[in-house]
């Protein structure tokens, strides 16, 4: 079953239409969007980073992921929130787009990411502090993060620069 | 002038249609290592986020990622910049955004680290620099968001 339809009907709704019709509207929610990653983006970095023995050593993995927890969830559902409202605003034009399609499967993936490692690392930090040295699992999970965020970043970018099939296009403005 | 409208730079970005994404993945990335890093200071003079540890303890220990993150932005960025050059500085963003981003590096470098040195994170001064520094670097990226739609 094509996914079309839905992506249309996204599209056509009063509140999408508005969006995509307002100058200064669908630039401000692509503004926050990509504000939200500058802002906690980067704490997802360090928590990564920290994981991996690189970053803010003395300090303890409760701390530098557990505190900053809360706010990386407020940005993730910020980010995630006007990246919904600029694919409505546009959804047809997203649809036909490979790099729309990876970017979405990145941002399962780090879904998948969260429940794999949720009881051996990011549900289990104060084990993790205790432990002589810092576990594998938490630097193979640290590991991906980094690769799933950066190309989540870089997937996300590249939306911009796919040019489709003339084809791909009439179909869109059908 | 010459230079702005021809420069082996801005010519080498333009002959290839992958240089310009990659670059501005680089920046992206740069700029969320840096700002990320500063706004976990930032939470910290407001009196949020990691406050097991002191704001100067912070500010120390996330500084060499601070300025790697800045390094990356300000490498890729004014390549990105030179690909257009005349464009960029017709634009009233991309001069909002400098002009921002100028301001923000002195802050980060002068008040803003002398009041993360000095603990006082309870009082209103930490608050002020903290929400000051956050607007600051949210303004550079709305600033850079922008040109595109200027």
């Amino acid at each position: 079953m094509s996914l079309f339809p839905f992506f249309h009907f996204l599209q056509s709704t009063e509140f999408a239409t508005s969006i995509r019709e307002s100058a200064l509207v669908y630039p401000v929610i692509m503004m926050t969007h990509l504000a939200s990653i500058a802002l906690f983006g980067g704490m997802i970095l360090m928590g990564d980073l920290r994981l991996l023995g690189l970053a803010m050593k003395d300090h303890p993995v409760v701390d530098v992921i557990g505190r900053l927890r809360i706010w990386k969830r407020i940005g993730f559902v910020i980010m995630v929130t006007c990246g919904f409202l600029l694919l409505a605003a546009k959804a047809e034009l997203y649809y036909p787009n490979p790099f729309y399609w990876l970017k979405m499967t990145l941002l399962a993936l780090v879904g998948v990411h969260a429940l794999v490692f949720h009881r051996s690392v990011y549900g289990n930090l104060p084990a993790i502090d205790r432990a002589p040295q810092m576990p594998g699992t938490a630097k193979v999970a640290a590991a991906l993060s980094l690769v799933l965020w950066i190309g989540l970043v870089c997937a996300g970018r590249w939306i911009a620069y796919y040019e489709p099939a003339k084809t791909a296009v009439q179909a869109a403005h059908r | 002038m010459l230079l702005l409208a021809s420069n082996p730079i801005g010519d080498a970005l333009n002959s290839s249609e992958y240089i310009f994404p990659i670059l501005e993945c680089f920046h992206i990335t740069g700029f969320a290592l840096s700002i990320g890093t500063i706004a976990i200071v930032d939470l910290r003079l407001l009196g949020l986020g990691m406050r097991n540890q002191t704001p100067a303890q912070l500010a120390t220990d996330v500084a060499p990622w601070t300025l790697a993150g800045l390094g990356v932005m300000l490498i890729s960025g004014p390549m990105i910049f030179l690909s257009d050059a005349a464009m960029y500085l017709r634009n009233p963003s991309f001069r909002f955004k400098i002009g921002c981003l100028l301001v923000a590096i002195i802050f980060n470098y002068t008040i803003h680290r002398k009041v993360a040195m000095s603990n006082g994170s309870s009082s209103g001064l930490s608050k002020l620099v903290g929400a000051l520094s956050l607007l600051l670097w949210v303004g550079v990226v709305a600033g850079g968001l922008f040109i595109a739609f200027y």
